[in-house]
């Protein structure tokens, strides 16, 4: 027996399923995304820099690319989709830059390339001219080119935002819930999930990392992927002068990236992208600690081991190796009708709300009927952030619910009233509560809050402290009483 | 606030206290203390070990203990305090603004500041360990809030990286409640804490400390099932093949802590690269006119009775200056560390007061002779950059030697530990 019947079934909560939920939540249709995680946007989606590519950063990005079309279907989309949803959005710019007078070339050939698209004229600036905009540019720097679009956005906010704004309007939200196989009947396909069957006449397969093992399960894997991992060190926000805009030099070798980027809330981020590898293996290594550091240090030298304040590893799925690193698979499979596949790779958060768009056409030209739902709101409100209020604000705040007033987390000034707010809006976990509100993601990295955190969601959610998870089951921050050792004979005698 | 305050400190921890208690005694008439946890003390009342006071009270006592003699003073003295209350800004003109549930948001301008936040762990990210992201690891001090303050343990099989002092306790505490202490794994050749902590905590319970070792990868997807451990070499890099596995679930920290100054920060307030705390003059006035410093957030101090010292001085300072409005900064003097000294506090006497130089050693070593430009000389049996040195001068003696502006203090030793 079905224990859920739906018209839609989304695989995945990450960007890409979200922004297809919301997409599929304007109309009067039956949407059920189901994740396996313990929240969303955990996925590859999480572990990114969160660049909101202009698709211009590279010559490998021809016209002709399928996931260049979603990428400029996306790019008039995302900034008032982010307005709409309250999600921040900061314009950064960016500047590709160079060490080597003789690759100059390469960037006059980026900015003739830009201009022919219609994509805007981007100038190019000599050091001297280089440093008066970003000063601790390194002197080893011969000139950059100036792209003012290039904008930053929290991928796991975006997919918050969205998935929230989704549930609102009607879509169904199952966490916990992983696939374990997929039969194509008929008229519509029975999904066996750890909870039960479930009966769906499409079915998007946005499931991130996971994506090709779930097309495999109903033979609809027309492709072939892999993963290559980034790693993303984070700085402290005292460093945050070091850098105004995205910082890149020019890559030699493809996938030689050396980035640093400002993040929405203010940190920098400086990365390096590495080699296939296995999947999900998220660990970091010694070795491309002091790789990422040694590289960053040659675009900022002032960037100090020091001033680090976490670091982690990422992936990007990329598809078949005989036509280059840069095509996606956005399309309804060939063998298996109504089994939508999504999977983008590289710029996967940019593209999305592209990516979207274009699955609800897939569908319709199927046949799936979709009628504008009256009810459709488009508007999402955002946590509260108390850090950037103004002192007015602040005030209000603070009058009309005292818990504004109590900061939990000090590094980034967070408040109990914001914790509250988000274990309300979903958060079980405390990087359910760390990834909505922040609370942890400053210099100390919880030392001082963790403890307070995890009484509050113990207290929001009427669990013991025992039951608190970082990141869902088994993963408990303390899982035992005092005494308890002592009372069942101690831990290893 | 209804009246003035003449002396706010921010922080209520062994500093807080007895700076506030130290600037009423001078006569300020108003002092507050404002502090962001639920309680006073800071980090005492989750610090039930003893080994408190033994210089301040000649007397061997816990945390609490200890905390309970400043804050029966404070309120004896009607020092105020403002609990659960944050500071998140403090503006060049000693301008506060603080908030909290109880109180709103608040800015007013005192007197003259106290600035006792304190000092803040080295975390995972900071540190740097590579692996996986699991949970389980924390900080040692966390872990000992947990365990002494929330009555939950982390885990029951542990390995501890730093030999810092809150690490060797917490690796003795961990054991009393039960639990199997693997290993504490120290990069450098010597420990990081105070000898009697290494005898006491770890030697008498059994457990290795691994010298120039550190954890190179953390295991586990959702909880850590253990740790690798290797060998490190002189430049303090793993050396291959010297990995081992631990099987944990718990991975503490207690590599180095680090003063907490990010509103000294946005008042603009000069700090030392090698403290990471103010830059004070013998009075621990700061560059910041009124605004005064003492305790971890100045140097991070060995004994607490240190802590307690340092911030009465900031504190009768500060009473001083919310008297007249101004206190000249006693800054004729510079005290400049010699090549086996990592640094000297304070940076700058007046070269007419007594006073009392703290310092740290760059490496351990035996008979060791540290002296003071040509004031003053003393010895040791042994020194440790874990120990802290305290040389007091006289104030006849500065004058009469002369100083030429600079004081250079360096340590001539025998290499050794």
């Amino acid at each position: 027996m079905p224990f859920h019947e739906t018209e839609v079934l989304i695989i995945g909560a990450g960007v890409l399923g979200a922004a297809t939920a919301r997409e599929l939540s304007r109309y009067k249709v039956d949407v059920t995304v189901v994740e396996k995680g313990v929240d969303v946007g955990w996925g590859i989606t999480k572990a990114n820099v969160g660049v909101v590519c202009q698709g211009r950063d590279t010559l490998e990005f021809r016209p002709e690319y399928h996931r260049t079309r979603l990428l400029w279907r996306a790019l008039p989309l995302m900034e008032p989709l982010c307005r709409e949803l309250e999600v921040p959005f900061k314009k950064v710019g960016a500047y590709m830059m160079v060490r080597d007078q003789v690759l100059k070339e390469k960037l006059d050939k980026l900015a003739k390339r830009t201009e022919s698209l219609g994509l805007g004229s981007d100038k190019y600036y000599p050091f001297t001219e280089l440093r008066e905009r970003e000063p601790y540019i390194s002197p080893e720097i011969k000139g950059g080119l100036h792209d003012p679009e290039i904008a930053v956005v929290h991928p796991v906010y975006l997919t918050q935002a969205l998935m929230e704004n989704a549930v609102s309007n009607g879509v169904n939200l199952m966490l916990e819930t992983e696939v374990t196989g997929i039969q194509a009947g008929h008229s519509e396909f029975t999904v066996q999930t750890d909870h039960g069957e479930i009966k769906a006449r499409y079915v998007i397969n946005a499931a991130g990392e996971w994506v090709d093992r779930i097309a495999a399960m109903v033979n609809a894997d027309d492709f072939v992927l892999f993963p290559i991992k980034g790693y993303v060190g984070v700085l402290d926000r005292n460093c945050s002068q070091l850098a105004g805009s995205l910082l890149a030099v020019l890559p030699e070798e493809p996938g030689d990236m050396n980035i640093v980027v400002p993040t929405v809330e203010g940190n920098l981020l400086f990365g390096i992208q590495l080699q296939i590898n296995r999947r999900h293996d998220r660990s970091t290594t010694e070795h491309m600690a002091r790789l990422a550091l040694a590289n960053a240090r040659k675009l900022i030298p002032e960037i100090s081991e020091k001033d680090v304040i976490n670091s982690f590893c990422g992936f990007l799925m990329f598809r078949n190796f005989e036509i280059g690193w840069h095509e996606c698979e956005v399309a309804m499979s060939a063998r298996v009708p109504r089994f939508v596949n999504m999977t983008i790779g590289y710029p996967g958060v940019s593209a999305s709300p592209g990516a979207a768009l274009e699955v609800v056409e897939i569908m319709q030209a199927d046949g799936l009927k979709l009628e504008p739902d009256p009810k459709f709101n488009p508007h999402r409100k955002d946590i509260p952030d108390f850090s950037v209020l103004t002192e007015k604000e602040r005030k209000a705040l603070v009058r009309k619910d005292p818990r504004y007033g109590h900061v939990v987390c000090r590094c980034e000034t967070v408040t109990e009233g914001e914790i509250v707010e988000a274990v309300r809006r979903g958060a079980t976990t405390l990087d359910g509560v760390k990834f909505r509100v922040r609370p942890g993601t400053g210099r100390c990295q919880g030392g001082f809050c963790g403890p307070r955190v995890s009484r509050i969601i113990a207290r929001e959610l009427g669990i013991p402290e025992t039951e608190v998870t970082k990141a869902g089951g088994g993963s408990p921050q303390v899982p035992l009483r005092t005494k308890q050792l002592l009372e069942e004979g101690g831990g290893d005698g | 606030m209804a009246n003035k305050v003449d002396v706010a400190v921010i922080g209520a921890g062994p500093a807080g206290l007895a700076a506030a208690i130290a600037a009423r005694e001078q006569g300020a008439e108003k002092v507050l203390i404002i502090e962001r946890a639920e309680q006073l003390g800071g980090l005492l009342p989750q610090c039930i070990h003893n080994g408190f006071g033994l210089e301040y009270f000649e007397r061997d006592m816990t945390g609490p203990e200890y905390e309970k003699a400043f804050v029966e003073r404070a309120m004896g003295l009607g020092v105020e305090t403002q609990l659960e209350t944050m500071v998140i800004d403090l503006d060049g003109e000693r301008g506060i603004t603080a908030v909290s549930r109880k109180h709103g948001y608040m800015k007013f301008k005192p007197g003259a500041v106290v600035l006792a936040m304190g000092c803040r762990e080295r975390s995972r990210g900071a540190v740097g360990i590579p692996g996986t992201r699991p949970a389980g690891v924390l900080t040692a001090g966390t872990c000992q809030r947990f365990v002494n303050i929330e009555g939950y343990m982390p885990g029951s099989r542990y390995v501890v990286l730093g030999s810092g002092d809150i690490g060797m306790i917490m690796a003795r505490r961990l054991t009393l409640e039960g639990a199997k202490v693997e290993a504490v794994v120290e990069i450098m050749p010597w420990p990081g804490g105070l000898i009697r902590n290494e005898v006491q905590c770890l030697h008498d319970f059994g457990i290795p400390l691994l010298l120039e070792h550190t954890v190179s990868f953390v295991h586990g997807e959702k909880r850590v099932e253990g740790v690798s451990v290797c060998r490190v070499d002189a430049e303090r890099r793993p050396i291959g093949g010297s990995e081992r596995f631990i099987p944990c679930d718990c991975l503490l920290i207690s590599a180095g802590l680090i003063p907490e100054n990010e509103l000294s920060r946005r008042a603009g307030v000069e700090l030392d690269p090698v403290t990471g705390g103010p830059v004070v003059d013998e009075s621990r006035q700061t560059s910041v006119p009124g605004v005064f410093a003492g305790g971890n957030v100045v140097q991070v101090h060995d004994l607490v009775d240190w802590v307690s010292r340092e911030a009465e001085l900031a504190g009768r300072s500060a009473a001083a200056f919310a008297d007249k409005g101004r206190l000249k900064p006693a800054g004729g003097v510079k005290v400049v560390p010699g090549e086996s000294i990592r640094y000297v506090v304070p940076h700058t006497i007046s070269g007419r007061e007594d006073v009392s130089l703290h310092m740290r050693v760059t490496r351990p070593g035996l008979k060791a002779t540290v002296k003071v430009g040509g004031v003053a000389s003393k010895r040791f049996r042994s020194v440790r950059p874990s120990e802290m040195i305290v040389i007091d001068l006289k104030g006849d003696a500065l004058k009469e030697a002369g100083t030429g502006g600079e004081l250079t203090v360096d340590c001539r030793m025998k290499e050794g530990d």
